[in-house]
């Protein structure tokens, strides 16, 4: 059997393709935006939440820890961790670093004030509350 | 590869003239990769509706399955109008060609208009992708093969321009017998769709 | 060299070894800190070493990029590049910025760095890949479109042929799609959702055009074949890969809050990636098969052929892994990501910038190829580097199975930590297979130093 098999059709096909993915990429994150408000919690964003977000990007927090799975695999998930711990755990964990164990991980100490850790316990309360599709497994994350 | 390596080294033309392969290869891997998402699409379809028969049963009714019928007619038709182009063009009918192709374009284009009906009255209802898993399929699938008929037309446009200036001829068919084979590609995912979703309970 | 002004690839190809070595450096430190806690602590916490580690791996890649785009580009365009100096000049503004970035990293704690850089004026730091300060981000922007500049008039006065043109396509993708680093909106989910827009589409969408570039450039010059046949399969290559991968972004739409249907959508499209990647495979293959002639350069073709091969493996076979939503709820956030990644971005990235390196390194230093020995010498590098990432891999996948299986499946879960006790003896073997690589990549520094008879350029 033979046939043709030409540069110009294949770039075309190319282009044309590409073209046509991207569009309905475009179109099913047009009805992601639609959809979100009943599953990202944004009710719940307040000026804490906020705040404690810009806490949680400024100590470069993804550096070790995953939040909702995404992030470095060295420490615990946190997207779940204020319903794994809840807020006082959290903020006497965070006061306490480094543990100083021989030959553990360490966590820096941040020297956070409490309206900080406040504000970011806000920030792990909020992103508890994202609809992940029961996601992670089990409260361990 | 060997089709490729064929038609680059091939000295003889008298070869290529028995079982010629119609249309460019490049259009029939991207045929069968259309055809691969659109397989394993039909799979995850049947099986989850394999764990919930009683919803998509229930959910599927509510489908008009006379605008799919009628769309079905439609494309089915334009299928056979681009094959009339393709014969007119061999005659070396150009202007003929032109029509049969313009022809199918209107039977796309119902096919359009008959869909945006069917997707409004359904939006009205509240059938959206997160409202049940018949309807992520539904739409899904539908809307996925909607925007392969709009991409067929544009191809199909491409061709009527294409004839109209007179450029397939015996010998030289293969601008449009790869869009031919893309139109009927997009015309065979609906006649697989149509029973899948609409009609097999 | 037919060109003069393909020198100025040599200082970015120097340049991005370099940091690769520097790369390997911190790999190995954030390995180490996986068995023994402490190490290097309080000097160099993980997460800085992370971020070194990350953002060294993608300013090298960038700056092999840019250095194969420099070394081709001219050649493909039979006409010298625009500007030799505005080349130059963007290499040491690249390179000054990234050193900056890097030890700015190192020595000033993060939250002091946000609060100098301006991140109070828009807040784009501490998220994943993107952890550059706003002023190294606007300085990637700029040279970024400089140096696209620079190439596009090049193409734009001389020949264009089908590499030229999807290598620019990919190289102007990838400065558009890093506009997205900039958007950091307050709702995490958003945040997440256009996050991607820059990683995903990056890695799985526009820097695959830029390697199949590359790979089909070296391949017409190590065997000969008509560049219209390789031009044409490069086209549908690249066909696949976006049709596969763009809707493939849905993988990561699983569990971050996005709606339920991602699951279907990202499931269906990236079982179907590794399809690009087995065609590149075979492709590369083939083309050596049917070379019309023996290139000198064994080398070039090892690493050329490496790159498919492994890249089917790490991106297309580690990826269906764990790519179905119903494993991938399990998986997601696990050592198995880890070891895709590290299988992926060696298989894929690395290894076509060295395959790249590898064929024009000897001919910018005036030779057709290196010498037998120092040829026989890269070889081995290629083989230990390869090897040692092949069970960098398979280590990691051991211990994200055990670390899924202890902490997620089970009916008595183990907590996050007590799970990686477990697993500690597979983080011990990763490191000394990380070790393995380092000495392969010194195997590869040695390579360049290695005299012998060689061959003058054949025209």
């Amino acid at each position: 059997m033979s046939g043709i098999f030409s540069k110009a059709m294949a770039r075309n096909i190319f282009y044309g393709g590409t073209v046509f993915f991207f569009l309905l990429f475009l179109a099913l994150v047009y009805d992601t935006e639609q959809v979100l408000p009943t599953r990202d919690n944004r009710e719940a964003l307040t000026p804490e939440v906020i705040a404690g977000k810009k806490i949680w990007e400024t100590r470069n927090c993804i550096g070790c820890h995953s939040l909702l799975g995404e992030g470095a695999y060295f420490a615990p998930e946190l997207g779940n961790v204020y319903p794994r711990r809840g807020p006082e755990f959290i903020k006497a964990w965070m006061m306490s670093q480094p543990t100083g164990a021989p030959g553990r991980r360490q966590m820096p100490n941040f020297h956070l004030s409490d309206t900080e850790l406040d504000n970011l316990v806000a920030f792990l309360k909020y992103t508890s509350g994202i609809n992940t599709s029961n996601w992670p497994p089990n409260i361990e994350g | 590869m060997n089709t490729a390596t064929t038609a680059a080294l091939s000295v003889a033309p008298a070869i290529t003239v028995e079982r010629r392969l119609a249309g460019d290869l490049a259009i029939w891997i991207f045929i069968l990769a259309e055809l691969l998402a659109f397989g394993v699409f039909f799979a995850a379809y049947a099986f989850t509706r394999a764990n919930h028969i009683e919803l998509f049963d229930a959910e599927q009714v509510a489908l008009h399955r006379d605008a799919g019928a009628l769309n079905t007619v439609l494309l089915l038709t334009a299928s056979y109008f681009v094959v009339r182009a393709v014969q007119a063009a061999e005659r070396l009918a150009s202007a003929a060609s032109a029509r049969w192709l313009l022809a199918a374009m209107v039977c796309g284009a119902g096919f359009v208009i008959v869909k945006l009906f069917e997707y409004s009255a359904a939006f009205e209802q509240g059938v959206s992708l997160s409202s049940s898993p018949f309807h992520m399929f539904y739409l899904s699938l539908t809307f996925f093969h909607f925007m392969h008929v709009i991409l067929g037309m544009v191809i199909l446009g491409a061709m009527w321009f294409g004839a109209r200036a007179g450029r397939y001829r015996p010998g030289d068919m293969n601008g449009l017998e790869t869009g031919a084979a893309y139109w009927h590609m997009v015309d065979l995912v609906w006649l697989i769709l149509f029973p899948l979703v609409y009609v097999i309970h | 060299m037919q060109y003069k002004s393909q020198a100025v690839a040599m200082p970015y190809f120097i340049a991005a070894i370099g940091l690769f070595v520097g790369q390997i450096i911190f790999g190995l430190i954030m390995g180490m800190q996986y068995v023994v806690g402490d190490f290097l602590f309080p000097e160099i916490p993980f997460n800085v070493a992370r971020m070194v580690h990350t953002n060294l791996l993608i300013v090298w890649l960038l700056f092999g990029f840019m250095g194969a785009a420099y070394y081709m580009v001219p050649e493909e365009s039979e006409t010298e590049l625009y500007s030799t100096k505005l080349a130059w000049i963007l290499f040491w503004v690249f390179l000054a910025a990234g050193a900056l970035t890097i030890l700015g990293y190192l020595f000033v704690p993060y939250a002091t760095l946000a609060e100098m850089t301006g991140n109070d004026l828009l807040a784009t730091m501490g998220r994943e890949f993107l952890e550059q300060p706003l002023p190294t981000k606007i300085g990637i922007v700029v040279v970024a479109l400089a140096f696209l500049f620079n190439i596009t008039m090049t193409v734009l006065k001389g020949r264009k042929t089908a590499i030229s043109v999807v290598l620019l396509l990919g190289l102007w993708g990838l400065a558009i799609f890093f506009l997205f680093s900039f958007y950091n909106p307050h709702n995490l989910v958003r945040d997440k959702l256009y996050w991607w827009f820059v990683v995903h589409l990056w890695v799985e969408g526009v820097w695959e055009l830029i390697l199949a570039a590359l790979l089909a450039f070296v391949l017409i010059k190590v065997t000969g074949v008509d560049r219209e046949v390789i031009e044409k399969w490069l086209y549908v290559i690249i066909t696949l890969a976006l049709v596969t991968g763009i809707i493939g972004t849905g993988h990561h739409f699983f569990w971050i809050g996005t709606p339920e249907y991602w699951q279907w959508w990202g499931s269906i499209f990236s079982a179907l990636e590794p399809v690009p990647f087995f065609a590149m495979t075979v492709f590369a293959f083939n083309m050596v098969n049917r070379r019309k002639r023996e290139h000198p350069n064994k080398a070039a073709v090892l690493w050329a052929l490496g790159t498919g091969v492994m890249a089917f493996l790490g991106a297309g076979v580690w990826g269906f892994l764990h790519t179905l939503a119903p494993v991938n709820y399990y998986t997601h956030g696990s050592q198995i990501t880890a070891a895709h990644g590290h299988m992926a971005f060696y298989g894929a990235y690395v290894m076509v910038v060295i395959t790249i390196i590898s064929y024009a390194m000897p001919l910018l230093r005036g030779r057709a190829a290196n010498s037998e020995k120092a040829q026989v010498l890269e070889m081995w590098s290629f083989w230990l580097m390869t090897i040692a990432m092949v069970f960098i891999t398979l280590f990691l996948t051991a211990a994200g199975i055990l670390q899924v299986w202890l902490q997620r499946v089970s009916d008595t879960p183990m907590s996050f930590m007590a799970a990686q006790d477990q697993v500690v003896l597979f983080y011990w073997m990763r490191e000394w297979a990380g070790v393995v690589f380092f000495i392969g990549l010194l195997t590869y520094l040695a390579s360049f130093f290695v005299k012998g008879e060689t061959k003058a350029v054949a025209n």
